[in-house]
């Protein structure tokens, strides 16, 4: 389903030299996996998620990255979107002005309309929200409220997850979705996030911990280190990093 | 009047809108105008080019009054005056429609205004371009309120101010004891469009309560001019003041100048001021095109939301929605 190969990639800031992240990354999910990215701090991990979904700022040198067989680097971050690539940011924006439901349904139907399929219908978009936000713990209030502004950590991330489940998407990247997240909060998140799997789906789970991984099941886990891949396996690699840490991969790679 | 008379870029009050500049070649119209007095040149012009209320006052004495003042070309400029009486209530609109036939609009227009104690005034103007684009190129607007607020009266106004070849809104006021002022506004400069808020507001007495919020926009080749003073005098205790200007500069080559200011003489007061201008938050716009929304459109999102928090709740429905539609399509129409 998401193809990379030999993915090199850098960082361009507006002030300062550009910085080589990415440094031959290749990994393939298919459809139906979930996969998990785990690695130290600065080894890429973010830098990934951003240049897979088209982030200013980010530059890809080399390699490929194609999406059910469409080279994704050549998209625009809508169309990529529009394509089924949804990120669960690790700081989502606060957009003031922008009730999150005004904003959910705006991004439902530009996806649609993108895509040639009619809009969502007020009613069935009510329907649809509130079944997410149950599922979710969200008091239907916060849904009127702006965007993200003046919400917690860990209501930012149910956020997230929330329009996640409104709007479906066929691929998943979820970014350090469980820091800010306390435990009872991470448990409905992953239920969430867990109601979304199925065959026709993929899914990239980006953590530092094990911990969020008790609760979204990786079928493959990856080591990621200095841009590239050091180390794959299944569920119980990421058991083994929590035993014993990074370190002795780190070397091996 | 003459030309030289006019106030231009080296005048203090007028730097960023060069009247002289802008009026060269429309010598035809200061023939015959008084000399400007000390409350600047947009009463004296007005005067001179037209009276639409006539000779008496705008007198409101019941409540819940609306008035409406439209100002085109066939009317053009209009020189006033308003009265609130005590406990009364009015809402007064002035529409700056530069509209017409000729192929260089020039509207002034000057109003005095005083609310009585207790009273409230709501004002709101609309300065609006509705003709072809070449018209607004050369329409010069000028518009002036001096407002005197007595004991605990209430003063409401926004404006909206989409520009010309140089517009200029500006208001002017003096506040007594307990009252209570809340000055808005939104400004869109688009190309060719000049676009100036200059505000006064004279805490005299204690207990003045006032709140300033000005958004703006402007893309290339258009220039937005925020100039606001709080004057808080040695009689000002307990002012409680608050002033913002916040602009987006949405293309490069887009221009903005501000000035805000506080001249404080009490000891005992809160007084505020806060002022930015920057471009729209790239991380936000990548934030919406994540989801899906395209560039242009996640761009408009965040830039209509940015405006319309400086829309207040207390205009009427059909205003606010007014208001709203032209930023659309301000936002929309334009590439």
């Amino acid at each position: 389903m998401l193809e990379l190969t030999n993915l090199h990639a850098r960082v361009v800031p507006e002030d300062g030299p550009a910085r080589e992240i990415l440094k031959g990354l290749s990994l393939a999910v298919p459809a139906g996996e979930v996969h998990a990215i785990m690695g130290p701090n600065g080894s890429g991990k973010s830098t990934l998620s951003y240049v897979l979904t088209g982030k200013h700022g980010y530059e890809v040198t080399g390699g490929t990255a194609t999406f059910e067989g469409k080279d994704l680097l050549s998209l625009a971050p809508e169309a990529r979107a529009a394509l089924g690539l949804f990120l669960s940011f690790q700081y989502p924006m606060e957009i003031a002005g922008v009730p999150v439901m005004t904003f959910v349904r705006a991004a439902m139907n530009a996806q649609r309309k993108a895509r040639g399929e009619p809009e969502v219908s007020a009613p069935d978009f009510l329907k649809l929200s509130r079944v997410a936000a149950a599922k979710l713990k969200i008091d239907p209030e916060m849904l009127k409220r702006p965007l993200n502004v003046g919400f917690s950590g860990g209501e930012k991330k149910r956020l997230e997850i929330y329009q996640m489940l409104m709007i479906e998407p066929r691929f998943m990247i979820l970014d350090e979705t469980d820091s800010g997240l306390d435990i009872d909060a991470l448990k409905v998140v992953a239920e969430g996030v867990n109601a979304l799997r199925g065959p026709t789906r993929g899914m990239l789970v980006i953590t530092h911990y094990q911990r969020l991984l008790d609760h979204i099941k990786p079928d493959r886990v990856h080591i990621l280190s200095a841009g590239r891949i050091v180390k794959s396996g299944g569920p119980e690699l990421a058991l083994e990093l929590e035993k014993s840490g990074y370190d002795q991969f780190l070397k091996a790679g | 009047m003459q030309l030289a008379d006019l106030p231009s870029r080296r005048s203090e009050a007028w730097k960023w809108s060069d009247l002289r500049a802008a009026m060269a070649g429309q010598e035809g119209v200061l023939t015959g105008t008084a000399a400007i007095d000390a409350e600047g040149p947009i009463s004296a012009l007005a005067q001179a080019m037209g009276d639409a209320y006539g000779p008496s006052a705008l007198d409101v004495a019941a409540p819940g009054e609306t008035f409406e003042t439209r100002i085109t070309e066939g009317d053009a400029g209009q020189y006033g005056s308003v009265i609130v009486r005590a406990g009364a209530t009015a809402t007064l609109v002035e529409r700056l429609n530069v509209s017409g036939s000729r192929l260089r609009p020039f509207l002034p227009s000057f109003s005095r205004i005083e609310v009585e104690p207790g009273a409230t005034l709501h004002r709101v103007v609309v300065q609006a371009n509705a003709l072809p684009a070449g018209q607004a190129d050369a329409a010069i607007v000028l518009n002036q309120a001096v407002v005197k607020l007595g004991k605990g009266a209430t003063f409401r106004q926004f404006v909206l101010g989409e520009g010309a070849r140089l517009a200029r809104i500006e208001v002017s006021v003096d506040a007594n004891e307990g009252a209570q002022l809340e000055m808005n506004g939104v400004y869109l400069a688009s190309a060719k469009r000049h676009i100036d808020m200059t505000s006064r507001v004279t805490h005299r007495a204690a207990g003045v309560h006032t709140r300033q919020l000005v958004r703006g926009v402007a893309r290339k080749g258009g220039r937005g001019v925020f100039q606001g003073k709080f004057l808080v005098e040695r009689a000002g205790q307990k002012t409680d003041a608050e002033m913002a200007h916040n602009a987006l500069l949405l293309e490069e080559g887009a221009e903005v100048f501000a000035k805000p200011e506080l001249e404080i003489y009490a000891d005992d007061v809160a007084c505020a001021h806060g002022n930015t201008a920057g471009q729209l938050d790239e991380n936000a716009v990548f934030y919406l095109r994540q989801r899906g929304i395209p560039d242009t459109e996640a761009r408009a999102m965040i830039t209509r939301a940015f405006l319309l928090e400086a829309i207040p709740q207390w205009m009427a429905a059909e205003l606010y929605a007014e208001i709203e539609a032209r930023i659309d399509a301000w936002l929309g129409t334009q590439p």
